[in-house]
């Protein structure tokens, strides 16, 4: 497994839980797949409330220079 | 008739030239356009009329190049410009120096003409209008650093998302060059891929003001982006042909933050609530499994093997008892055998013979049983309580 992993978006997690929930709450999922499931549905709702607890926006800013080179710097606001 | 003086045709169109063009300098005039042609030249060739006459007119490729809008047959409009004559044809006509719509200003007008272009060509349909994501992580904003509408756009979106990460792109947003760097920006955004979705937009301000985003080069910038573009220009009240270029218009750079993410509280109470629902779902199989366990162990078949080993386990013991039975009835009829012979066995007791005054002879080892056995000698009479020494002599026989 490669280290690069990238962490999900938010957007891929929560879709992952939604489909979880359909899933469990279909209820044709067998007893030991559907614990496996709602462990990671538990799993993934933690990772969206750290998401979503997180306090303050980032602000950058970006401009391109006159010889064309990209900087990307905090915004002053 | 001698002294009267004959001239060239050049001549007098010249004197003409010469009394007309001193005569009616910087004209304002007002009329309908007619028979307009934009010539490949660039230059612009029309006919300026009213109910009672119509005059030819000309603007030359430089001031058309200046024209925010194009002047076509029908436009009421108030030309200035000096009366001329073009000496080739013998025609006069006025030369425009500049075109203004009557009634609408030029800027309505434009906006109007490039609204109408570039919705025949497509740009505004329905079906090029991509829905936005609907968790952005990166959001890009194309406005002035400096005005309120940063300030605002900032503001909300800190509210709402806090987690979403604000990539801006400082732009000037109106006076030359404001179209310019707007499409430029929007163009970065999409090279460096950076962003789930941009805002583009200002402030309220004069229709003057809000006219950058009114070019048809910023109109190209948004249609072309494959990041969606949000739309937001001023006030509600503001529409810009970027608006309808744009996957969404925003009614002013607020609304546009409130649109582009969700209120995160909102989110966070639908999770709680799959949380629920998982929950739930989970008790409710845990406890229909546990149900079923109890209906099964309760049912025939799950007790068969029970019962047969308990069926048997009966028939053991009934197989036990039989045979204590049958032992007991064995040593009950040994005892009676017993008992029996026991009985016959002390009948024949010889003693309970002599008793009744019988006695036994013997001579030697010999039981004398007959009379004819008898020979005379010694004998031995034995009763029941000791015996007794004779003398056997005479035998007499029956």
């Amino acid at each position: 497994m490669s280290k690069k992993e990238t962490k999900p978006s938010f957007e891929q997690s929560l879709g992952k839980l939604e489909k979880i929930v359909d899933a469990l709450e279909q209820g044709d999922v067998p007893l030991e797949e559907s614990l496996k499931l709602y462990e990671e549905g538990i799993q993934l709702s933690k990772e969206c409330m750290e998401t979503l607890g997180k306090a303050e926006v980032r602000i950058k800013q970006l401009t391109k220079d006159l010889n064309g080179k990209l900087h990307l710097t905090d915004f002053e606001e | 008739m001698s002294e009267e003086r004959i001239f060239t045709v050049g001549e007098l169109t010249r004197q003409i030239k010469g009394v007309l063009e001193l005569g009616f300098p910087n004209q304002w005039v007002q009329g309908e356009i007619s028979n307009c042609k934009h010539h490949t030249s660039g230059h612009l060739y029309f006919t300026l009329k009213d109910e009672q006459a119509q005059i030819s007119a000309v603007m030359w490729r430089s001031r058309v190049a200046q024209l925010r809008f194009r002047p076509a047959d029908g436009m009421k409009v108030i030309v200035r410009g000096n009366v001329t004559l073009y000496e080739p044809r013998g025609n006069y006509q006025i030369d425009c120096q500049s075109i203004q719509p009557l009634g609408k200003g030029d800027l309505q007008i434009a906006f109007e003409q490039l609204k109408e272009r570039l919705q025949k060509e497509g740009l505004f349909d329905e079906a090029r209008k991509r829905p936005l994501p609907a968790y952005p992580q990166r959001i890009g904003i194309v406005t002035s650093p400096t005005g309120a509408a940063v300030q605002d756009m900032i503001s909300v979106l800190s509210r709402r998302f806090p987690s979403v990460e604000l990539i801006i792109v400082p732009v000037k947003v109106q006076g030359a060059g404001a179209a310019e760097e707007i499409a430029g920006a929007i163009r970065l955004l999409n090279d460096e891929k950076m962003t789930d979705v941009m805002i583009v937009g200002r402030g309220g301000g004069s229709l003057e003001d809000l006219w950058a985003f009114n070019e048809e080069i910023v109109a190209r910038a948004i249609v072309a982006s494959k990041i969606p573009v949000v739309s937001a220009v001023g006030h509600e009240v503001d529409f810009s042909i970027s608006d309808f270029a744009a996957d969404l218009r925003a009614p002013t750079p607020s609304a546009a933050a409130e649109l582009v993410v969700k209120d995160a509280r909102e989110v966070v109470e639908l999770i709680r609530n799959y949380c629920y629902t998982m929950t739930g779902a989970m008790n409710n199989a845990i406890d229909s499994y546990k149900q079923t366990i109890a209906h099964l162990t309760k049912s025939y078949s799950f007790n068969k093997p029970h019962d047969l080993l308990r069926q048997r386990s009966q028939h053991v013991d009934e197989l036990h008892r039989r045979l204590e039975q049958g032992l007991q009835h064995r040593f009950a009829m040994i005892k009676q055998q017993t008992v029996s012979l026991n009985g016959r066995i002390r009948t024949l007791d010889p003693t309970l013979v002599l008793k009744r005054g019988y006695a036994i002879v013997r001579q030697g080892d010999r039981i004398v049983s007959s009379a004819a056995a008898a020979g005379p000698g010694p004998a031995v009479v034995q009763f029941h309580d000791g015996t007794v020494g004779a003398e056997l002599t005479q035998r007499k026989r029956k």
